[in-house]
């Protein structure tokens, strides 16, 4: 009674057991700073979360997980290069940039609902090469057009010769904008020993450590709990009812009066106008943009995140979301790190490919578990 | 609105807008000089500090990774930290700021080396410097825009690829080239230095009288992979051979494309001057099946001669051509001998004489360099080729 008790929380809890085995096994063995770890994996969260976020609702609405936000957030770079291009700085610049995506997301999102439409039962490899698509165009648009047609005139926006934008694009105006406007640094301190590495006398004589766990960007906060709220209260709405019956059965959502096809062409706008805004908060954290690569890999790392925090193509929650970024960056930096750490093997390569193996691994293992408990969970109703 | 109807209609209109004007210089075709420099060097003391260098892994390109073994074998892992960025460098940014971050957040480290310098770095020094302003940051071989790379690092060492352009035409003439053909894609054609590089060579082509091809090929971080630009090379080439002839000379942008763009250029007769990033070691011995023992590894003689020896056993001689030593290699030595001076502050990074003086000692070979549109931290370095 007690050992099937046992076994089934842990299958329950399979993948937070196997994330936290995994990576206290790592910091253990590598003997990793844990103050690094937390600065960078809180980092990463926030930067991620609205990203992984924006792929809630088309899961509801039963299209699946969008790989199309590449779209979206291809939406949100454009908005990034006119500010750039207009040098509006600050909090101001990130919010003409989320104006200007907008449009074109949504614009975007209603192309892709059509096509989704019409390959139903298919959107996830149709958002896939939707993805490559789009990026051809992308390039031209920036490679050709963007000058002579486009009218971005920054230097630091344009190549020489005036016709395609730079490979790199540095966000200077717009740089942790939204990051910066009020963060919280958490700070711990330590009576210690005379002698220890970084420690400071204090006016009594005693010695005091402090520990940097890293930052809260508060506004960066507040948007995406307001996201989490906002998609929690959609769902309440007559709209987002609508959205669910359609995931559960178009079929019969058809027949109770629905209009399916709008509902989920709605889901999928939403979806891209919020992975715009996901990566415009992506990339004033990271402070510069690869013009040309950037998005290309988005909707991957967002869905693997997603999926490792235990949804699925047809069910998801919030928390899904917030503890798939958290476990899934926490696993990437400590992993990382630790395989590469020379205590461990004495090759810094080998080390890249172990965290190669390690963290794809881990995360196929994640799935393969989550296909066999929603299996069994069949089975048994 | 009817979709049906506009459909074609777009079709038709991205159709002629790929279609339009190659994106060409723009204005006159700039061939690039250096100022005089004499070389000079100084004693700068022992290493008592940490210096983080990251690298890539062999599979992206084995000489920055051995240049930050040879530095380990003289100063122990002690002194140096050695980290590589991931394989998938364009779509895992994050995973290089982590690395970077993670030396950064050493207080002993003072100085990081970044050869190459790839996507993600420039992030990662800014994040750097939010938390330390005391870190140097030498690179090796850029890839984001150089005005931005200039504007943040202390000191950048790049090959020169503008110069390259006038020194591989004026080589591949005097191989007795009648035509040239560049591979790149849009991706690299969108850095500011490799486009004007391509512009040199088709002005000095035109000029010399050999017929320049412009040749696209996949983008190996594109949805075919590395394998899938690498296939392309072995198949293009051949049919180019067919096309121009054997006095045909190959050169691409990319480093993974090397490797296959030796082996087709032999098989087909044709000529090859040198890779992306001319060395030795690069591309050649997996094309010629030399393996690279403990015997000769970083002999860069003895490679050069055994690289000598397949070629002309195939009766290509003097078809094919690299420099002397790795430039990266030397580069990574050179720095981390720049950064000791720079520390125990008894050198500043924008001495020419200096980090001339270092890279000419360091790699034992002759070395011009100049510096980047008139920054004097952002270096343009060239060396010799030698036929093989």
């Amino acid at each position: 009674m007690m050992a099937r008790a046992v076994i089934r929380l842990l299958s329950r809890y399979a993948v937070p057991i196997l994330f936290v085995v995994v990576c206290t096994a790592a910091i253990t063995v590598a003997d990793m700073n844990l103050s690094r770890i937390s600065t960078d994996v809180l980092e990463r969260f926030f930067r991620n979360l609205f990203l992984v976020l924006s792929l809630v609702i088309p899961i509801v609405a039963g299209l699946g997980l969008n790989f199309g936000i590449v779209l979206g957030a291809m939406a949100g770079q454009i908005g990034l290069m006119t500010v750039q291009n207009a040098k509006v700085p600050g909090l101001g610049g990130i919010s003409v940039a989320v104006i200007c995506s907008i449009p074109i997301a949504m614009l975007l999102g209603w192309l892709t609902g059509l096509l989704f439409n019409r390959t139903r039962g298919r959107e996830m490899i149709t958002g896939i090469i939707l993805g490559f698509f789009a990026n051809g165009i992308y390039q031209l648009l920036f490679l050709i057009l963007a000058g002579p047609v486009i009218p971005y005139h920054a230097k630091d926006l344009l190549l020489p010769q005036g016709m395609g934008l730079r490979v790199t694009i540095n966000l200077t105006s717009v740089e942790r904008g939204l990051d910066d406007v009020m963060t919280i640094p958490l700070r711990t301190s330590a009576v210690v020993q005379e002698g220890t590495p970084g420690a400071k006398v204090q006016a009594d004589g005693s010695y005091v450590k402090v520990t940097r766990w890293g930052e809260i960007p508060m506004l960066t906060l507040l948007v995406n709990v307001a996201l989490c709220v906002l998609i929690w209260l959609l769902f309440r709405t007559k709209l987002g009812q609508d959205l669910r019956a359609v995931g559960q059965d178009p079929g019969v959502a058809e027949v109770a009066g629905i209009k399916v096809n709008r509902c989920r062409i709605i889901a999928i706008i939403l979806s891209m106008v919020l992975a715009g805004i996901g990566q415009i908060i992506f990339l004033q954290n990271m402070t510069v943009m690869n013009t040309f690569q950037s998005h290309e890999q988005v909707g991957f790392y967002a869905i693997a995140a997603l999926l490792v925090g235990g949804a699925t193509v047809t069910r998801v929650t919030i928390w899904n979301a917030i503890f798939g970024t958290l476990l899934f960056h926490a696993l990437f930096s400590i992993i990382s790190v630790a395989a590469q750490n020379p205590k461990l093997l004495n090759s810094p390569q080998i080390g890249e490919y172990l965290r190669e193996f390690f963290l794809y691994a881990i995360i196929g293992t994640t799935l393969a578990i989550h296909a066999w408990r929603s299996r069994s969970a069949a089975r048994a109703s | 609105m009817n979709f049906k109807t506009i459909l074609p209609l777009l079709i038709i209109t991205s159709l002629f807008l790929a279609c339009g004007p190659a994106p060409s210089g723009g204005g006159d075709v700039v061939i690039p000089e250096y100022p005089p420099v004499t070389a000079k060097t100084i004693d700068v003391g022992d290493l008592d500090f940490k210096i983080g260098i990251l690298t890539g892994t062999v599979s992206q390109g084995e000489d920055e990774y051995r240049g930050a073994e040879r530095v380990i074998a003289r100063y122990g892992t002690e002194n140096i930290i050695h980290k590589t960025y991931p394989d998938n460098f364009m779509t895992e940014q994050e995973t290089t700021v982590t690395q970077l971050m993670e030396m950064a957040r050493d207080p002993e480290v003072k100085a990081i080396i970044i050869a190459q310098a790839v996507p993600g770095t420039l992030p990662a020094i800014k994040k750097a410097r939010r938390e330390r302003d005391d870190l140097i940051f030498i690179l090796v071989a850029p890839q984001e825009d150089p005005e931005q790379i200039a504007k943040n690092a202390d000191l950048v060492l790049q090959t020169d690829d503008l110069m390259r352009g006038k020194t591989i035409i004026e080589q591949a003439k005097e191989m007795g080239a009648k035509t040239f053909v560049h591979y790149t894609f849009p991706r690299h054609m969108s850095m500011e230095i490799l486009s004007r590089r391509r512009d040199i060579m088709r002005d000095l082509c035109k000029r010399n009288g050999i017929e320049f091809v412009d040749a696209n090929a996949p983008d190996p971080t594109g949805d075919q992979g590395i394998a899938g630009a690498q296939k392309f090379i072995l198949e293009d080439v051949p049919r180019l051979i067919t096309e121009y002839g054997k006095d045909t000379a190959f050169f691409s942008t990319n480093c993974a494309m090397q490797e296959p763009l030796i082996r087709a250029s032999l098989d087909g007769g044709a000529i090859f001057v040198e890779q992306c990033c001319p060395s030795p070691t690069h591309g050649y011995p997996g094309a010629l099946g030399i393996s690279i023992d403990e015997e000769i590894a970083g002999d860069m003689a003895k490679i050069r001669e055994q690289i000598g020896k397949k070629i002309a056993e195939k009766g290509q001689a003097g078809r094919f051509g690299t420099w002397k030593v790795s430039m990266h290699i030397v580069m990574i030595e050179a720095a981390v001998e720049l950064a000791k001076g720079k520390v125990h502050g008894k050198l500043e990074l924008t001495d020419h004489a200096m980090i001339k003086g270092f890279l000419e000692k360091c790699g034992n070979v002759k070395v011009e360099l100049g510096p980047f549109n008139e920054h004097e931290n952002f270096l343009m370095v060239i060396s010799e080729n030698v036929p093989l």
